[in-house]
């Protein structure tokens, strides 16, 4: 046994004495690796727990959704002919709101909430929204609003959204001018999904760009109404952000916005391109034939993407007095306003179309016309 | 008993699901609930409902093969209502091209549904 | 030569090696902080967004996305179904059949109820031509799809026969038997929209691995960990090139390579730079570099952006000799790259992409190997010579392999703070186990895969797409 004992005394000795007598490189890298080692050890056995954590909370969230969802129903079917809460709601209510003091449980029963909420109108959507305001969680999200975090506010406007609060609109006002983007947009959701077009207001002042998934988003929210109250838009069409004329275009189509055409037909000297392509597309939507002469006019000016989608309007918008000018353009080195033009002239004027099988050797002609051909 | 008329739910939100299910269960009709189209392609041939509800965007078979398979591989004229969230028109159209007898956007009143299927199954 | 000069020139070689090694760690552990950092943002901007809601709508643009096959007859109706359940609503399927020499065309014309139609090609992009012809279905529950059945012309050539054909906005270039989850349009749209201060020309999206994962009916049902080491070693290097490198590259706009496998672009640009080239066989990093090169010349501000969600499944090499073949011709596919573009490394005029993201790709992905094998060879000689420091050589030796598994370990946390997308018990240990065991079990065959890729490349000019032959969700790529 003592010569165990000072066997290892030895060994541990030579490794002290070889330590100490290395280059310090050595010694560096020796350092390094026990405190890589060190580093793997600890994260090997923590992660067993980290998962194990993860697992439970995921059974715990799907168990409580059960339970809550029952809960929420239960509640819903629980009322009474007048308007007052009935004993079992009650009794809900109450569960409900000491469960919110914990976190955790807070997040799936508001989730739960929202499921339904997205879903369904009426008087279901009321009395969830009811629940929503008796059961306290509403103060919860208020208090999110205060947050320094901006992912935190974001939740917070979000969920007030989604159970369309409209008692909190005051405190919304800070938001629309904040920087951090994300909360303007959520904002502006927000104004929109509760006062539909009037919550579009904010378009007058806005300075900063609207992302078209922001725009496509404000324009799914307001699908959802079936008002045909929509404000004017000219102003946004004349704005100085080039993103809110963007979104006035959408809306001019979506809304057929025949009164405007006039901004429309300004728009087709717009500076950037994309804006005077989505114009042509918009009036050529709305068939406004006055664009047709000025488009065709200033033709040779316009970038190819213009023409190109000035000669879509013409399918829309062609009469026999255009005739000339398609014919000119059958032999345009676009394929698309080829293609485009020889449609045309089909429809228009059969007869001349079949004057034309011969008139050009080129590849993508003889393709396109057999293609009308058969069509 | 056994004369409860059968309605096969087919809606991968649990919490919907539970909803129209208590609600039309009151009205004395038996629910079924499938969460995939693939589960209410099953539960349609086991149990022969009287009422299809379907909701469109479904996970990988989608409500409209549910519509194509009960009007075409099964010659069924199973009344059929299908759910559909805004803005899909299209798909509702085509919806209507394949068989199906009524639809609601989503949003819905669950009480105007419970209206919809009354008149259809009267 | 007297022994002093020995000596230095020694020493300088150490050096070197040294320089070498310290920022190749350097890279990994900055790129892996940034990675972190920019996946806990996009988690925080992501976490409350409801796909769903938003862009199952009308006003979302239009996409097509493109597979291209070659005799995938064995699955390729569950896989077309699957493409055709995405929950976007504005998007097509373009099948290419790429001259395939089996039944595929058959077993879909059967399934889908598909007639053949007279249809115009704008032929942007020069291509093989057409076979049997462009179909489409007669039954209005599969109206998205389209089949092209055209000669055979590899992978690259089918794709530009897709993006001559789309009529739509975006194009979504992916391999036929990659399962797509049901959002994954929105999601990998979604960089398009947003960003307003550049134009977004494409984004990437995480390749997970379906090995041993139960799919049924086109649907991921159940994810499990496989049982070869070659495949756990292949998802460990997978987590740590997604999460501990792409988030960076695609925080610092320096995103060289989207995955061949999954992919979404913007087609007008992908048309204007002239398509997928047909003459390399490394085409999705190509086509990247080629359209970043363009947006640099034409001066345009612009992004490649990159969504680490899980979007994509697909199954990788089980075992070796298609592993080596596919590493070999990725290979292949760098040197082709870097050297097609050598003109913009180190050239200021290209800003990032030159002095950043081209130095890197050649030092530490392309030379990697290289510089691994001479140094190894060097080791040998010492060996041979009875030169070695022992001490030296076991301190760093030790301090490689601990760094390395180190690395594995925070991927592996990185995955489990994200997506945890393996949940089952006894998974974690499985995947600390393959991290001490990957550096004997893949790198290997990794470096003898990249040296052999680097002699096709200088030798064997006859080598092209090699095969991987398909099991369950199988699959045949020839060429």
């Amino acid at each position: 046994m003592i010569h165990h004992q000072i066997a290892t005394m030895k060994s541990y000795q030579y490794i002290i004495d070889y330590f100490e007598n290395s280059p310090i490189i050595i010694q560096v890298v020796w350092a390094l690796s026990c405190i890589l080692l060190i580093a793997v050890v600890i994260l090997t056995i923590y992660l067993k727990k980290l998962r194990s954590r993860l697992r439970k909370n995921e059974k715990t969230v799907a168990e409580y959704q059960k339970e809550y969802e029952s809960d929420l129903i239960t509640y819903l079917y629980a009322g009474n002919e007048e308007a007052e809460i009935s004993a079992e709601q009650q009794v809900i209510i109450d569960k409900l709101r000491s469960c919110a003091t914990d976190e955790f449980k807070r997040r799936v029963i508001v989730s739960t909430l929202l499921r339904l909420r997205n879903e369904i109108s009426g008087e279901m959507a009321d009395a969830i929204q009811k629940l929503y305001f008796q059961s306290g969680l509403i103060i919860y999200a208020l208090k999110k609003l205060k947050s320094r975090r901006w992912y935190v506010v974001v939740k917070g406007i979000r969920e007030l959204t989604q159970l369309r609060v409209k008692e909190v609109h005051d405190k919304m006002g800070v938001f629309v001018n904040h920087p951090k983007k994300e909360i303007r947009k959520e904002v502006q959701l927000y104004l929109v999904t509760l006062f539909h077009f009037d919550g579009l207001k904010f378009l007058d002042v806005l300075q900063t760009q609207l992302s078209e998934w922001d725009q496509i988003q404000l324009l799914e929210v307001l699908q959802r109404f079936d008002e045909q109250e929509i404000p004017d838009i000219n102003p946004w069409l004349k704005s100085k952000n080039n993103s809110v004329v963007a979104f006035a275009l959408k809306l001019a189509k979506i809304y057929n916005q025949f009164e405007v055409k006039d901004a429309l037909i300004d728009l087709l000297s717009h500076q950037h391109k994309k804006i005077r392509v989505d114009t042509i597309h918009v009036l050529g939507h709305l068939q406004v034939v006055e664009a047709k002469d000025i488009l065709k006019n200033n033709f040779d000016i316009l970038s190819q993407d213009e023409q190109i989608e000035f000669f879509k309007l013409l399918e829309n918008l062609c009469e026999t007095s255009d005739e000339s000018f398609l014919l000119a353009h059958t032999t345009n080195q676009n394929f698309e306003i080829k293609l485009s033009a020889l449609k045309i002239i089909k429809i228009l004027a059969g007869e001349k179309f079949k004057s034309l099988k011969y008139i050009s050797t080129d590849d993508d002609y003889i393709k396109i016309y057999e293609f009308l051909e058969y069509n | 008993m056994s004369d409860a008329k059968k309605i096969v739910l087919a809606e991968d939100n649990s919490t919907l699901s539970l909803l129209l299910k208590f609600r039309l269960e009151k009205e004395g009709y038996k629910l079924l609930i499938a969460v995939d189209g693939k589960e209410a392609i099953e539960m349609i041939e086991l149990h022969d409902p009287e009422l299809i509800l379907t909701d469109i965007m479904m996970p990988f078979i989608s409500g409209l093969e549910v519509i194509s398979h009960v009007r075409n591989k099964l010659n069924k004229q199973t009344p059929i209502i299908v759910f559909s969230a805004a803005g899909q028109e299209e798909m509702v159209l085509k919806a209507f091209n394949l068989g199906a007898n009524d639809f609601m956007g989503k949003p819905f009143s669950p009480n105007e549904l419970v209206i919809r299927v009354k008149r259809l199954l009267r | 030569m007297n022994t002093s000069t020995v000596q230095i020139i020694l020493t300088i070689i150490h050096l070197l090696f040294f320089i070498y090694a310290f920022f190749a760690i350097a890279s990994y552990i900055i790129l892996a902080i940034i990675s972190a950092i920019e996946t806990k943002q996009y988690m925080k901007k992501n976490s409350f967004v409801n796909y769903k809601e938003i862009l199952s709508s009308t006003i979302s643009p239009s996409i097509s996305i493109i597979a291209p096959a070659y005799n995938e007859s064995l699955n390729i109706i569950e896989n077309v179904r699957s493409l055709l359940s995405s929950h976007y609503v504005n998007y097509d399927v373009i099948i290419v059949n790429d001259g395939s020499k089996d039944d595929s065309l058959e077993k879909l014309i059967a399934a889908y109820d598909l007639v053949k139609v007279n249809f115009l090609i704008n032929q942007q992009i020069p291509t093989k031509p057409i076979r049997a012809g462009v179909f489409k279905s007669t039954n209005p529950a599969f109206e998205k799809l389209t089949i092209v059945d055209k000669e055979n012309g590899g992978k690259a050539d089918a794709l530009n026969m897709g993006l001559n054909i789309s009529n739509n906005q975006y194009v979504a270039c992916i391999d036929v038997d990659c399962l797509l989850l049901e959002n994954a349009l929105q999601k990998m749209v979604k960089p398009f929209l947003e960003v307003t201060e550049e134009k977004v020309i494409a984004t990437g999206g995480v390749i997970r691995i379906a090995n041993s994962c139960i799919i049924k009916n086109g649907k991921l049902l159940d994810v499990n960990f496989p049982k070869k080491w070659i495949e756990k070693a292949q998802i460990l290097e997978y987590l740590r090139a997604f999460l501990l490198g792409r988030m960076a590259w695609s925080r610092l706009n320096g995103l060289l390579v989207i995955s061949g496998a999954f992919g979404l672009f913007d087609k007008k640009i992908a048309i204007e730079v002239g398509g997928y080239d047909t003459n390399t066989v490394g085409e999705d990093m190509e086509i990247i570099v080629r359209m970043r090169r363009h947006m640099e010349e034409i001066k345009e501000k612009y992004k490649v952006a990159y969504i680490p969600d899980p979007l994509c499944w697909t199954e990788a090499p089980d075992n070796y000799k298609i592993f080596i073949s596919q590493r070999n011709r990725w290979t292949r596919g760098t040197i082709e790259t870097l050297r097609k573009h050598r003109k913009i490394g180190f050239n200021p005029k290209y800003k990032s992409l030159g002095m950043l993201s081209y130095p890197y790709w050649l030092f530490f992905e392309r030379l990697a190997p290289v510089i691994e094998v001479i140094g190894i060879i060097y080791f040998a000689i010492l060996l041979a010579l009875n030169q070695v420091r022992w001490d030296f050589a076991i301190a760093f030796i030790i301090l490689a392999y601990l760094f390395t598994v180190l690395f594995s370990i925070v991927a592996i946390y990185s995955e489990e703070l994200t997506y945890h997308q393996y949940k089952k018990k006894g998974t974690g240990f499985k995947l600390l186990q393959i991290s001490v065991l990957e550096p004997f079990v893949l790198h290997p065959f990794i470096l003898y895969a990249a040296i052999r890729g680097n002699m096709d490349y200088y030798f064997n000019k006859k080598k092209k797409w090699g095969e991987m032959t398909r099991k369950g969700m199988a699959k045949a790529q020839n060429n």
